[in-house]
């Protein structure tokens, strides 16, 4: 656990690190979409404006692709472009490309598109209230346990709702594609997270026009937080197909309005939750989940989604009898993506809600419920998959104690009593399953390239990227620390997918987990192999046997088995622990809510790098407070997104103090961190405004125009 | 049209569109450190020092910076290396694309806040987004270069 600073600190602050914009080639042109503004119809007629010379311009349609038109990965189900019907707003009609952006703009500004409109759902609650819309596979985990029903056990019965949310990376999206007709290659430059995805899309809808698709990532990724996982597909695609048809290099680079307005974002969801507790051990027996998700107009990858927000559903609790059942719900919306927490937030935004409304209901601290029914080791989840450690409960009660809950609780129920403003605290705890669901890795079957120079020097060849959470610093501290080699001689070079082979995207907090655990063992084994204490001097005087060459490959456990058909057995292998307490202020005056201390205690295992893995909890903390105080957007007024105007994401000035521990940091183990700050904040504030103001509120983001309707009209509440 | 600007203590005459920002003038010059966020004025890292006082450059046009100094995160070389310490030595640099505007504006602060508080450094970054980092690492560091407590 040591402090490296990020190799690539200083050439970002002082400006020479080449994000994607800053990146031009000879004889380039510039590209921009034309998407559709109806959320669902027929389009009549194209009309393109006559003051510009058409033939200056070129123009794809769903026509001019030559392989398919399906997005392949991860559920192929969404066209690259629109044929002759649209099904959401942001649907791609066109790319057009011309030398002059100026030009470009201004044209693309004036062509008419004509619909025959149709029935549209653009709105979350239409969405998700009506079975109708259901579409997909369900998923169903029954861990029923034939418990006959007390007449006496405490019923409560919620509805939650989150909103979308918007990734909001300071670097839009963008990709840049040449084609080179003499060996047939399209060579494609890109902002993104899964450059093998971007590949397996752009030789999809190349068809046979093409030999293969090289994909490169640009050195700056200015961060993704899963928005750069699947959108970077369908644009990839549409800019390789432009610059096919143009044969000049073409780039793409979205604006901010475009962003918001087409590209994928967090899903909203609707879950509904039964409980039943036995008043007299204060346990909940029953548990009965109806977890929904609007996915927009294509599954993409909602189905994976989907999974890992069951499997998280039921929060940390012992819980004899649960019957949890996912849904994905469709609309004429983008299709929803990836989003740090991938349906895990959405899932503790309601169970770590409930928890405080059964404890509510039972007059009991939240604290003292959460600890009467927290798992414990021999317990299992609803997937049978057994407990094997108490960190949960650990890290629960840490937090309390370092955050001196108690004592606070009662200062500020005194302090309430006497001011119109007033101060609450609240707890949340949750876990986030490492990597890949159930199979996952196996399939993924990860592959890293490993070459040892003459002079030393390691070259790591991952397809990982770095966007900000210092992957690429990271994986290699966990090579050269392993074998105490120099820093300076461990490189992880720029992914580039006919240089490195295909270790599984950056997704899922698998980076440091799975491939750094691959590299760590790596490094080990060859120094047992080889027989050396010091790499450098190994090489020294073993001179012909370097440059050496090395492939690793992903051993999957065998004791690890999941059945994705029942959802039944390990659906991951390690979990990361977490438990948070929030302070608020409660400004009664506004009904505004102010995030005034947040305190977390995680159990990652072993933080390789103290400062990164700090930044990965603030940074993961403070997009939570923004999901649950202020970041919303609906879809039907996706037209009116321009900027950071008209949707809030937090500022400096808006941000609390941040209180972080890690426990069990001697573990062997590096395990997942780059989601789980994201995921338990927003019920802790939410439970933190319970205890202030008494006030019970199901739908987040718990914005003051939410809170004063709440005030006013208390029966409206849904539930 | 044709202007001539003075960036970073040096001069340029370059050819521009009577309704270009001074964002698009700069990055076709080279300031690749000078990046494009939303181009509405919202996020901040498009920001430069204009006389020495921080400016959005996405909301002004080019013709307008005409016969002022034009200050990029190139032109401040050293003067931005303690910055650029206290912000790293926090770990708080993340995807970067904040990361030179965050710097000049932390610069020009420096200059203007005659004795800063940590309400008034929250105050003058707020316009200055980060999605990364949360700030919490930021301020950290910018507030030991400021020297406040
Ligand atoms: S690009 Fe100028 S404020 Fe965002
Ligand atoms: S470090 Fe990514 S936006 Fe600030």
């Amino acid at each position: 656990m040591r402090d490296i600073r990020k190799f690539d600190a200083r050439p970002k602050l002082d400006g020479s690190w080449k994000f994607l914009d800053d990146i031009t080639y000879e004889g380039m042109i510039y590209g921009q979409l034309l998407y559709s503004t109806c959320h669902h119809g027929i389009i009549k007629k194209i009309q393109f404006p006559k003051d510009f010379e058409l033939n200056e311009f070129t123009i794809v349609s769903a026509k001019d692709i030559v392989g398919k038109n399906l997005v392949p990965e991860p559920e192929p189900d969404q066209p690259f472009m629109a044929e002759d019907k649209v099904s959401h707003f942001g649907q791609i009609i066109l790319g057009i490309a011309h030398p002059s952006k100026r030009t470009l703009i201004s044209f693309i500004k004036q062509i008419q598109i004509d619909y025959q409109e149709l029935p549209a759902i653009t709105d979350i609650e239409e969405c998700l209230e009506n079975e109708d819309n259901v579409f997909g596979r369900e998923i169903i985990i029954d861990h029923r346990r034939e418990i006959e029903l007390e007449s006496n056990w405490i019923h409560s019965h919620e509805i939650y709702y989150t909103p979308h949310q918007e990734h909001a990376y300071m670097e839009p999206q963008g990709i840049i594609s040449i084609w080179n007709p003499a060996d047939r290659k399209m060579f494609v430059k890109a902002t993104c997270q899964c450059p093998y995805f971007v590949k397996h899309a752009v030789e999809a809808i190349m068809g046979k026009a093409i030999n293969e698709a090289v994909i490169e990532t640009s050195e700056g990724i200015g961060g993704a937080f899963g928005g750069k996982e699947d959108f970077p597909n369908v644009l990839a695609g549409i800019t390789s197909l432009l610059a096919y048809k143009s044969g000049k290099p073409v780039k793409i680079m979205l604006d901010r309005a475009d962003d918001f307005k087409i590209t994928t974002n967090r899903h909203p969801s609707r879950i509904e939750l039964h409980t039943y507790t036995d008043p007299a051990t204060k346990k909940i027996m029953k548990l009965n989940v109806d977890y929904r998700l609007d996915a927009g107009a294509y599954q993409t990858l909602s189905p994976v989604v989907l999974s890992r927000g069951v499997l998280h559903a039921s929060g940390g609790y012992n819980i004899p009898d649960v019957y949890i059942r996912g849904r994905l719900f469709r609309s004429n919306t983008p299709s929803n993506g990836a989003f740090r927490g991938f349906g895990v937030p959405q899932a503790l935004a309601a169970i770590e809600a409930h928890a405080d409304k059964i404890a509510s209901q039972l007059n009991m601290d939240p604290y003292d419920f959460r600890k009467t029914n927290i798992f414990k080791v021999g317990n299992e989840f609803p997937s049978t998959q057994k407990i094997t450690e108490n960190h949960l409960e650990e890290c629960l009660d840490r937090v309390v104690q370092k955050s001196d809950y108690r004592k606070k609780l009662q200062e500020f129920k005194e302090w309430n009593v006497a001011h119109k403003d007033k101060k609450g605290i609240g707890i949340s705890m949750g876990y986030h399953g490492g990597g890949y669901t159930g199979n996952g890795e196996k399939i993924l079957n990860s592959k890293i390239k490993i070459i040892i120079e003459k002079d030393a020097k390691v070259k790591i060849f991952v397809s990982s990227t770095d966007m900000g959470q210092g992957a690429h610093t990271t994986l290699a501290q966990m090579f050269f620390e392993a074998i105490k080699h120099p820093r300076e001689k461990c490189w992880v070079q720029l992914p580039n997918t006919s240089k490195t082979p295909d270790s599984g995207p950056t997704v899922a907090s698998r980076t440091i987990y799975i491939i750094g655990t691959m590299l760590q063992k790596f490094a080990l084994k060859i120094k047992d192999e080889m027989g050396f204490t010091n790499l450098e001097e190994y090489v020294a005087s073993h001179q012909s046997d370097f440059p050496r060459e090395f492939q690793i490959k992903f051993t999957p456990d065998p004791t690890v088995s999941f059945d994705d058909n029942n959802f039944r057995g390990t659906a991951y292998k390690d979990y990361s622990w977490a438990a948070c307490v929030s302070e608020i202020y409660y400004h009664a005056d506004t009904y505004q809510i102010e995030l005034k201390k947040i305190w977390n205690v995680l159990d990652i295992g072993h933080p390789v790098n103290l400062k990164i893995a700090e930044g990965q909890v603030e940074g993961g903390n403070i997009q939570a407070m923004g999901y649950a105080l202020t970041e919303f957007f609906y879809k039907k007024d996706f037209g009116r997104m321009q900027g950071f105007t008209d949707y809030s994401i937090p500022l400096s000035l808006d941000i609390p103090e941040i209180d972080i521990e890690f426990i069990h940091t001697d573990s062997d183990v590096a395990k997942g961190l780059g989601e789980i700050p994201m995921d338990y904040p927003a019920p802790a504030i939410r439970n933190a405004f319970h205890n202030a103001a008494g006030i019970f509120i199901n739908e987040y983001p718990l914005t003051p125009e939410r809170i004063f309707k709440q005030i006013s009209s208390p029966k409206n509440h849904r539930i | 049209m044709k202007i001539t600007l003075k960036i970073n203590n040096q001069v340029y005459t370059t050819h521009i569109d009577a309704d270009e920002s001074l964002l698009d003038t700069l990055r076709k010059l080279g300031f690749k450190s000078v990046k494009k966020g939303c181009d509405t004025g919202t996020c901040g890292v498009c920001t430069v020092l204009k006389n020495g006082k921080p400016v959005l450059s996405c909301q002004i046009l080019a013709a307008r910076a005409e016969g002022h100094d034009i200050t990029t995160v190139e032109g401040l070389g050293e003067k931005a290396d303690e910055i650029v310490d206290a912000i790293v030595s926090e770990g708080a640099d993340q995807c970067g694309y904040c990361g030179p505007s965050l710097v000049v504006t932390t610069y020009a602060m420096k200059q203007e806040l005659k004795d800063p508080t940590i309400e008034k450094i929250n105050q003058y970054l707020s316009g200055n987004l980060c999605r990364c980092s949360g700030y919490e690492g930021q301020l950290r560091g910018i507030k030991k270069y400021m020297g406040v407590k």
